[in-house]
Order: C-alpha cells, then structure tokens, then sequence
C-alpha cells in the first residue's frame, strides 16, 4: 500500500494559488524531498499533508485513509515538525516529550529506552531538564526530533530539519533518516540545504508558483535539465519554472 | 524624537491594518456589543445619580461620594494592570530583540511601549469611566465644555498610573536583575498595597467610612465631611474635583484640569528620564539572567496515561508557572475573601429578612460578575496560549472537540467551587432566607457552565495565536466581545430571575397573593436560555477551530 498518495490537491489564499494541482504518490522506504524558492508552496503543502490546512480541492491519503472522511484516524500515522518548532516555554523538554506521548496514548515504558538512545545519538544534555524559553533554535529542534518518534509514524513530514543544527548534529540527522527508511518509513521533507537533499533523497520534487514543476530522482533530472550539479540542476528548473509561468 | 514617531506610527499602522482587514460583519458587531455595552452602563450611572441627586440634604455629596471613590478605585486598579502588563511589554516582548538592535534610542522604545502599555492596560477601566462621567454630566445639566475637557482630563488621568508603572519596574529590575517575574510581580504589588495601605491610614478619607446615624445634625456634619473627601493629593480627587467643578461652570474645574495636566506631564517627564537611564541598562541584564537553564524536576511525567490527563496537566502546569498568571487570581482571591468578610455586618445593619434577602440577591448579581471577570481574564485566552503547541496538537489525532470539552469541563469544575463557594459563605454571613440559600447553589450551576461556556467558546472563535500575554488577549478585540457578551448574559440572567425573587419576596415578607405559574415559567425561562448559552457558544468556538487554518 503507498504511504501518501496526493490527488490534484489546491489550496488559495486570498486571491492567490498557493498550491494548485499537485499530484504525488510515496511508497514506503521512499525519502521524497521538495525543493523550492521561497513562497513557492512547500510549507503549504506539508501543512495540507499534516492536517493544519484545510484543501480547497483534491484529497491526502495516507496509508489507505482518507484524510477528509478520516482525519483523526489519518493524523495518528504522521509525525510533523514545523520550520519553527515553537515548544510550551514554561514545559522543560523532557516534559514536552512527554505531554506528546501522552497526546499519542504512548506509554512511558514503551519509549523510556528508546528516548534515552535518541537523546544520546542527538547529544542532548542536561539542559533537557530546564524550561525551553532558554533553548536555542538547534536544541528545540533536537527536542523535536526525538518527539518525532515516539509514536512510530508510517509518514513523517519535516520541514527545513537542518536549521539550527550544528554540523554533529546534522550528520546525526541524516543517518536517522537513512536509518527510517531502511525500516519502511516515508519521509517527506521540504528544505532548501541541496547537498542534504542529494544524499538522501530517493526521489526530488521542485516546486514553484505552487505547482510541482518536477519529480523524479536525481538522475533524471539531470537529464531532464542537463547539468549534474544538484546546484545547477535546482537553478536551471526552478528558473525554468519561472519562465514557463510568466504570462 | 523622530524614532520615537517611526516606531509609533508604525505601531498604528498595524493597529489600522487590523482592522481595515476585519470582516465587516465582525467590526459591526464589535461596535454594536461596545455601543450596547456603553449605553447600558451610562443608563445604569444615571438612574444611580438621579437617585442619589434626589435624596434630601446629602444627595450631591452623595454623588460626588461615589464618583471619587470610583476614581480611587480605578486608579489602583490602573496601577495594578499596567504593573501587570509592564513586565512583558517593557522586557518579554520578542520585538525589543529588534528594536533594541536598530539605531533608536532607548527611550523612543521606552515612549512607544509606554503608549502600548497604557492601552492594553487602561481600556477596560475607560468603557466603565467614560459611560460615569457623560452620566455625571447629564444628571447635573453641565454645559457643553464639561463633556469634551472631562473626557480628556480622564486620558491625561491615565498617564500618571502607565508611567508610575514602568518606573517602579525599572527600579526594582535595574536593583535587583536576577528577579524572576513572579517576584518583580510581588515585589511591585507589596509596594503598591503598602502605599495604598499607608494613604488610607494617614489620611483616613471618609470615602471609606460608612454612614450609621439617623440623628439630623450628624446627618449635616456626615454631609458637610462628605465635601472634603479623599485628601487634596491624590490624583483621583483632583479629577472628582474637575468634574465637579466642570459641571457648575466654576474656576475650581479648569485649577484641577491644569494641576492633573501638569501633574500628569511631570511624571511622564521624571519615567522618561528615568527610562533613559535604567530602560536599556535592565533589559540587558535580564537578557543575561534569562538565560539560565537550570535543572527542573520533571513533574509531566506522573500524567502521562491518556490524552486528557496529559492536556490537563499540561495547563495546569503552564498556569502555576507563569506569575502573570497566578499573581492576578491570588489578587482576586485576595479582594473577594475581604469582601466575603465584609459581608459580616450585613445582619447588623439590615435587621428585616426582607433587606437581607435583597441584600442577598444584590449579592448574587455582583458573584456572577466576578466570574464574568474571572471567565474573560482566564479563561478566553487559554486556547490562544495553545499558539506553541499547535502545530503538535493540530497534527495530531486529538480532534478540536475533545480538546475544548476537556477544557470545558475542568472550567466547570474550578468555576463552580469558586462561585459556589463565594455563594455559601456570603449567604452565611448574609444570613439570608433558608429557601433562596438552598435555591441559589442551583441557579450557580448554570451560571459557572453558561460563563465559562461563553468564555471558551469565544476564545475559540476569536484567537489570538501572535500575542504571547493572557492579559492581552483578554484585552483584544474578542476578548472585549466575550466581556460583553458574559456581562450580558449575567444582565439577563439577572432579568429573568428578578421576578421569581420580586414574587417571592412579596408572598413572604409582605403577604401579598402569590403567582406561582410566573414564578415557574420564570424558572422555565431561565432553563432554556441556559441551555442555549452553555452549547451555542461552544458549538461556535468547536465550528471555528475545526474550520481554522494554522
């Protein structure tokens, strides 16, 4: 069964498209990265995905469940982390990963080992236990990526996962996400760190204007653009989708 | 001073946007619930002062009684809030991060924050002021000069609390930096109670007595007292003493307009030198002490079975560690334990039944405002403070619904222990009438669901995700909707439930033939629009949640 299966998906905003008929299938193990200048539609369409926008036209379906007729049912196999993972300032990190398991009905044994292990590999410190009103941008999005997992998502939906990391970190990120894939899961992630999206990405989308200009792996859209740069390669089709745009 | 206009009119700019990108349907029915809201307390003040002008001898002393011991109370309470709202606008607010980086001097910040400040912190008190002073000005027949000049003496009168405010946060943060919140909170509090406390034993103002005699001649000398109240320094009675002034066309008005003016000129002139010289110095010195991460015990981690004990647990947590929070129900808690006291000579002073059932009654009216109060300041703002969490609660499989009913029903409950027991205790004190005690528990029941109903639910309709302080939020546009609408309610309420009592009392105490079918459809009456206000407004905040997009 495919993880994610997108039909014809747009959402307006005001007067403008911000996503207009995107279609898109994952199968599980896949890592599906979206790649975009900014305003082009790629938090817009992970938020459609994640339930915190409501379509205008078109379906998500997830594993088989229709988001529209079975939200909830839907919502219990994402896990969602924002670009800007706001956390309860006044909760440490160690209690905002726990009011999470509580919001997914997870028992603290079932995620107690597993946390430590995460905390380890992400080197999260003792500062896990102060209020996150002090935490930089990295240590929040350490928090939430540990959260990330407590409840076993079959589709995980991130948004630029790399801010605010240092390099250790980064690289920590990379292998976890290798690590999902080889056990199934799907991961869609939008950023704009290239290099990131080369190594991981089983399959690339670039979009713009709010509407998917391309989706292929990274050979074909080499050839497709004719440059083996994922840099160049990114430059000349967004550029292309531009030009194609303007009336 | 040119930096100052930049961040200022940028500041209104925001404010316009706002509001020019309202729906028209929301700025109509924001103006018709304020113009309701204004006129019926303008009707209220001056049925009150047209009663008090009529009483013999006393009557205008009476009135003007009343006016400045409003302006004392209102100066205290304008202290109180802007003290409250300091903190987080003066030091919290994540724009000073960017302003505080941008070549502008410190004190251009300090003038536009002091403006914001003094907005958020003073609205509420001039939607009940400017209704008194119009009502003043009418039951007196004052020229036309008295409206404009007393309207405006009340916008300078603002000034001197806003600016009080900010000093007395600034000296106790540049002294002490490694303050938390909740202490600079006390601390100012104390300060403010001390000094209340020292004005009213120093000066002993007779607006704090109560009059207990029948003899003539004390009657005259209470009355002749009654010209002289307060003391000639405090700025409430210089405004008392403009509006009274005013509306006989007497010099004394314009002396005391120009002696608040000043007054009010040279303490935002001494909280603008003394921002120049603490303002920026505190605000680093905070930013160093905030951030300490120091070791916590987890205490989310005993509630973690099931998703409604975690929600609630969470909120709770929130609420006992935010001091904004927390210090302004103490203060609450505070002032209505000394009123329920008060209560104590009520049988000394109405010894018929009939007056303390009344009195009872009276009593009743004023606890269902409290929890209005309460319902606005607490609980409207708790689905705006989910903002950090939204995106984890949105995506997750917990539905809107649930979450506002597990609110709901936890509002319930801590509503109906404080009203309730506001209720038991007053009418022990009360000694009220053993059937309307027994009664009125019942009627609170329904009281604490409609409010906190009308409260959550409205918060839900009108959230507001980009402001950070409970105070704020309650002082928004939808804020002010639901203290409308729970003061309507309790008008109402009051209104249907007047005849039963009206009945009631005149079947006991006064022998007159009873109308039970009026006094049950009253009840039946009462039911229903109940049972409209616990679900309609909840249906709406569920609605506008589901419909949202974060």
């Amino acid at each position: 069964m495919k993880t994610l299966v997108i039909k014809n998906l747009k959402k307006k905003f005001g007067t403008t498209w911000a996503v207009r008929n995107l279609n898109l299938e994952l199968e599980p193990g896949e890592i599906f990265v979206l790649l975009g200048p900014n305003g082009a539609g790629k938090t817009t369409t992970l938020k459609l995905i994640a339930g915190l926008l409501h379509p205008d036209e078109g379906d998500v379906v997830i594993n088989g469940i229709d988001t529209r007729k079975n939200p909830l049912e839907a919502k219990s196999r994402i896990g969602y982390i924002p670009d800007e993972p706001f956390i309860y300032s006044k909760l440490t990190g160690r209690e905002f990963i726990n009011f999470v398991a509580g919001i997914y009905n997870v028992k603290h044994d079932d995620y107690e080992k597993k946390m430590a292990e995460l905390f380890k590999r992400f080197g999260v410190g003792a500062w896990i236990d102060g209020f996150s009103e002090g935490y930089s941008h990295g240590m929040k999005q350490k928090v939430v990526m540990c959260q990330l997992l407590l409840h076993d998502p079959q589709l995980i939906l991130i948004d630029e996962p790399l801010v605010g990391l240092d390099p250790k970190s980064s690289k920590t990120v990379r292998e976890t996400f290798i690590e999902l894939k080889n056990q199934g899961k799907t991961l869609f992630i939008c950023t704009h760190t290239l290099s990131f999206a080369k190594d991981i990405a089983s399959k690339i989308g670039i979009i713009n204007v709010g509407e998917m200009k391309f989706i292929g792996n990274l050979d074909e859209l080499s050839k497709i653009s004719g440059k083996r740069d994922i840099e160049e390669i990114y430059l000349k089709l967004s550029e292309e989708s531009v030009n194609e745009t303007i009336p | 001073m040119r930096d100052f206009f930049l961040i200022f009119t940028s500041r209104i700019n925001i404010i316009l946007k706002s509001i020019t990108t309202m729906n028209a349907v929301r700025i109509a029915s924001f103006i018709f619930v304020i113009g309701c809201f204004l006129a019926g307390s303008y009707y209220i003040f001056f049925r009150l002062f047209n009663y008090l002008i009529a009483v013999e001898i006393i009557g205008i002393a009476l009135m003007d009684r009343v006016i400045e011991m409003g302006f004392f109370v209102f100066f205290i309470m304008l202290l109180f809030s802007n003290i409250i709202t300091s903190f987080s606008t003066f030091y919290n607010d994540k724009e000073l991060y960017f302003l505080f980086a941008l070549p502008v001097r410190p004190t251009s910040i300090y003038l536009s924050k002091l403006f914001e400040n003094c907005l958020y912190a003073s609205w509420a008190t001039m939607v009940i002021a400017i209704p008194l002073v119009v009502a003043y000005g009418v039951t007196t027949e004052a020229g036309f000069l008295f409206y404009p000049l007393s309207i405006l003496s009340l916008f300078i009168y603002l000034i001197i609390p806003a600016a009080l405010a900010s000093v007395l946060i600034f000296v106790i943060l540049r002294l002490l930096p490694q303050l938390k919140t909740r202490d600079v909170i006390l601390l100012a509090f104390g300060f403010i109670l001390g000094l209340t406390f020292l004005y009213i034993k120093l000066n002993n103002p007779t607006i704090l007595k109560v009059f207990e005699t029948e003899s003539e001649q004390e009657l005259l000398r209470f009355a002749a007292n009654l010209t002289t109240v307060g003391g000639g320094y405090v700025p409430s009675t210089w405004l008392s003493n403009i509006l009274k002034g005013l509306s006989v066309n007497s010099s004394q008005g314009i002396f005391y307009f120009l002696l608040l003016f000043f007054v009010s000129m040279s303490t935002a002139i001494f909280a603008f030198f003394m921002a120049k010289a603490l303002y920026a110095q505190s605000w680093l010195l905070i930013g160093e002490h905030s951030s300490n991460l120091s070791k916590r015990k987890s205490l989310l981690t005993s509630f973690r079975s099931g998703s409604t004990k975690t929600l609630l647990f969470k909120d709770i947590l929130l609420f006992i560690r935010e001091p904004t929070q927390w210090v302004q129900l103490s203060i609450f808690v505070i002032l209505l334990v000394v009123y329920i006291f008060s209560l104590r000579r009520t049988p000394i002073y109405f010894t018929f039944p009939l007056w303390r059932t009344i009195v009872s009654f009276a009593n009743f009216a004023y606890i269902c405002f409290v929890l209005a109060t309460l319902g606005v300041r607490f609980i409207f703002p708790t689905i705006s403070l989910e903002k950090s969490g939204i995106w984890i609660i949105g995506s997750s499989p917990l539905s809107f619904r649930k979450i506002i009913m597990i609110k709901y029903f936890f509002y319930v409950l801590m509503a109906i222990i404080i009203i309730e027991g506001l209720l038991i205790f007053s009418n022990i004190f009360i000694k009220t009438d053993q059937r309307i005690y027994m009664l009125m528990p019942l009627i609170a029941f329904f009281v604490a669901a409609s409010l906190v109903s009308i409260n959550l639910g409205f918060g839900g309709r009108f959230p507001q995700f980009d402001v950070d302080n409970p105070s704020k939020i309650a002082a928004g546009s939808g804020g002010i909707i639901a203290a409308l609408m729970s003061i309507a309610y309790v008008g109402i309420s009051i209104l249907i439930l007047a005849t039963p009592a009206y009945h009631y009392l005149a079947t006991t105490y006064l022998h007159r033939p009873s109308n039970y079918p009026l006094i049950y459809l009253s009840f039946i009456g009462f039911f229903v629009f109940n049972i409209f206000t616990i679900v309609v407004p909840l249906r709406i905040g569920i609605k506008a949640l589901e419909k949202r997009d974060f």
